[in-house]
């Protein structure tokens, strides 16, 4: 306990200077300005600022981009609640009841209640990354080459269960992901794969032009392809704060799906996206009058919100503490990671203790930082909502291809993002999830690395994946999970409860 | 036989066909063995996976229950075809050393332009127009200056959208092309031309 208020000094210290403080704030702001726009969410915004914080040193780059993250998730739900158009799919449950709540007037209350539930979860959620964190890196410091690649595994499936649409797709994709993130030099040989003599593909495909390509640039022409329209409750805010009575229905449900939501953000595979579901599925079975829900019921905005704040957060713990990106948003963070210099992985909490303890406090102040910004500037993100979307989108993409260009200075990047933008929108129309692609992508070069020293070390044994018995236990519940999904019954109530939510 | 599904079957064949492409490609490494695998050993097992399962997927869509069309996305086999020559062409013309500026220019453009056709040949109007834009920006940019690639960037991405407004994006263009430079050039000192080469 004592060790524990120590670290958490050593992080406030680190997050209270001036200077990040700042960053953080500037990444709020930021996250919260690109994921108020209809149609962008946190996997987008992430992938569109990444760039700008290459220049930073590495503590404040994390720090800034954390920001970002919990702005976007924050600004996602604002237009969710205003539009009805849910930014990712995790704020899809928050249109349900928060848009009906802006219908009837009330768009200040579920706006409010929304900033109050996700900051009660994030701060819970930082208490318990701090408390979690430290014990299981130390289990995953005597991990062995065959323990990661089973966790790999593991991961990788996982990520595919939670995913909704076809199992054997999102699989596919994974694998396509694991061989796109072959190409380059390979570490062991020093042969140049995959790179048709293309001397700027020999470092590999550009980890941000394959995001910026696939979530940015496709959202975009996807967005273009429909026409727009939208219904906007922009005069009818007033009041923002909640009555009492408002508090009063939702602080259970704040509870509940707080607790939900850090649970499942843990799991690997896990995180905002699920939270949200499962806690709005669980709100309107523990409601006595669950006839209310979809009709403006303020439990099913405060739910899914901090469930979705807490997962987003604890979804953290794998990133920090075995260096395996649970989701996109961690696929993103751990490529922004090694940009810095830094290997993802339990070394980095006993190695860079300021970084590690940095981080998690400056999540606790990015969440106080929201509530504050956002009570009173919500007028302002209100109007940029306004602005027509033929003039947004040009200036997001200028804004993407000056941030890609000034990764290297080289026009190849840019070129490369719009050929990842064809890419991203054949994805779509083909319902293939690019999620699992993203995960693959980074996971491709560690899964080679540890695949060939587990088997240099049992020399050439494969039985030494299931002999053992951590790595065992992560390749069983890896096939469990899958066996699972492909039964028919449970299929069918896999599909049912994607569609319902 | 019939296809019932259409975008299983065109997910299928990308599957397959991505898949194929890796392994036959690793082929051109050394594979190694099981203790000490080579370069060639992770991917030929990745690929060949990606070949089963986009085998499954492409198998599906004969038999599924859900109906989808088969023309999913908007496919024009001109661009596609032309786009493809050229870019062949830009393959084994590309600069060398000793030939001049005049080739390299050349040459960009012609791979440019076989680039854009590739994209044309997907999806709707604005998908091209819009990258297009894209690429214009990445490759103009040294050579003009910041100013005018933001120019061009605005103005052709804008063309991309349902409607056009000369009004407004001529003065979308000058305050994003001052606001960049502020911001990254002057404020984050990314280093950029500002305004084309003779001029600076």
């Amino acid at each position: 306990m004592e060790s524990l208020i120590a670290n958490l000094g050593i992080g406030f210290g680190v997050a209270l200077s001036l200077a990040n403080l700042l960053y953080c704030l500037l990444g709020v702001l930021l996250g919260t300005l690109i994921g108020v726009l209809p149609g962008i969410g946190p996997v987008a915004t992430i992938a569109m600022l990444l760039p700008v914080t290459f220049t930073l040193p590495p503590v404040s780059a994390l720090i800034m981009l954390a920001g970002i993250y919990y702005g976007a998730q924050y600004g996602g739900s604002t237009t969710a609640i205003l539009v009805n158009l849910p930014g990712e799919s995790s704020s899809v449950v928050t249109c349900l009841d928060g848009y009906q709540m802006a219908r009837q007037g009330r768009a200040g209350a579920a706006l409010g209640i929304a900033a109050l539930g996700s900051f009660f979860a994030g701060c819970c959620a930082t208490v318990i990354i701090a408390l979690f964190a430290p014990p299981l890196a130390e289990v995953a410091l005597k991990f062995g080459p065959a323990e990661y690649f089973s966790l790999m595994v593991l991961g990788l499936i996982a990520a595919v269960v939670l995913a909704h649409g076809s199992v054997v797709k999102a699989v596919a994709m994974v694998i396509f992901g694991l061989l796109l993130g072959l190409v380059g030099t390979d570490v062991n040989s020093g042969v140049a794969r995959f790179n048709f003599g293309i001397s700027e593909l020999s470092d590999g495909i550009g980890f941000v032009s394959v995001a910026m390509g696939v979530f940015g640039f496709a959202e975009i022409i996807g967005n273009l392809e429909q026409k727009e329209q939208r219904e906007i409750f922009t005069k009818k805010v007033t009041g923002l704060l909640p009555t009492w009575q408002d508090i009063k229905d939702a602080t259970p449900s704040i509870l509940r799906g707080t607790t939900l939501g850090s649970a499942l953000g843990i799991l690997p595979g896990g995180g905002a996206l699920l939270a949200s579901f499962a806690a709005y599925t669980l709100e309107k079975k523990a409601s006595k009058n669950s006839a209310n829900f979809g009709k403006g019921a303020i439990q099913g905005v405060a739910a899914p919100e901090s469930a979705n704040n807490a997962g987003a957060q604890t979804s953290f713990i794998p990133l920090l503490t075995l260096g395996i990106p649970s989701n996109p948003v961690m696929a993103l963070m751990i490529g922004a990671m090694m940009i810095q210099g830094i290997a993802p992985g339990p070394q980095v909490m006993t190695e860079r203790p300021q970084l590690f303890w940095g981080m998690i406090a400056s999540m606790w102040v990015g969440n106080l930082m929201l509530v504050v910004l956002n009570l009173p500037l919500i007028g302002m993100w209100i109007k940029l909502l306004t602005v027509p979307y033929r003039v947004l989108y040009p200036s997001i993409l200028l804004f993407c291809c000056i941030g890609v260009y000034s990764i290297s200075n080289a026009p190849f990047d840019v070129m490369q993002t719009a050929i990842f933008g064809v890419v991203g929108y054949v994805f779509v129309k083909l319902e293939c999830e690019p999620a699992p692609l993203i995960l693959g992508f980074i996971l491709g070069p560690l899964m080679e690395e540890n695949l060939r020293r587990a088997m240099l070390l049992s020399r050439g044994d494969p039985v030494v994946f299931f002999t053992r018995p951590i790595s065992l236990t992560m390749l069983v519940i890896a096939a469990f999970l899958l066996t699972i999904v492909v039964l028919p019954a449970v299929r069918k109530k896999r599909e049912e409860a994607f569609v319902e939510a | 036989m019939k296809i019932t599904n259409g975008k299983d079957f065109w997910a299928g064949l990308m599957f397959m066909g991505f898949g194929l492409g890796f392994v036959v490609v690793s082929q051109d490494y050394a594979m190694g063995t099981a203790v000490r695998m080579g370069p060639a050993y992770f991917p030929t097992v990745l690929g060949a996976m990606l070949v089963v399962l986009g085998a499954i997927v492409f198998f599906r869509a004969f038999v599924s229950k859900v109906h989808e069309p088969i023309h999913v996305f908007p496919f024009r086999w001109i661009p596609a075809a032309v786009g493809l020559i050229l870019g062949v062409i830009a393959y084994y013309t590309q600069a060398t050393r000793q030939s001049g500026i005049a080739w390299e220019i050349g040459h960009m453009i012609l791979s440019g332009i076989s680039v854009v056709l590739l994209f044309a040949a997907f999806g709707p109007r604005s998908l091209w127009i819009v990258l297009a834009g894209v690429v214009m920006f990445g490759y103009l940019l040294k050579p003009i200056g910041l100013v005018l690639a933001t120019f061009v960037l605005i103005f052709v991405s804008a063309a991309g959208g349902h409607e056009f407004k000369w009004k407004e994006v001529s003065f979308l263009s000058v305050l994003l092309a001052i606001f960049s430079v502020y911001a990254f050039v002057k404020g984050l000192g990314l280093p950029m031309n500002i305004w084309p080469d003779f001029l600076e």
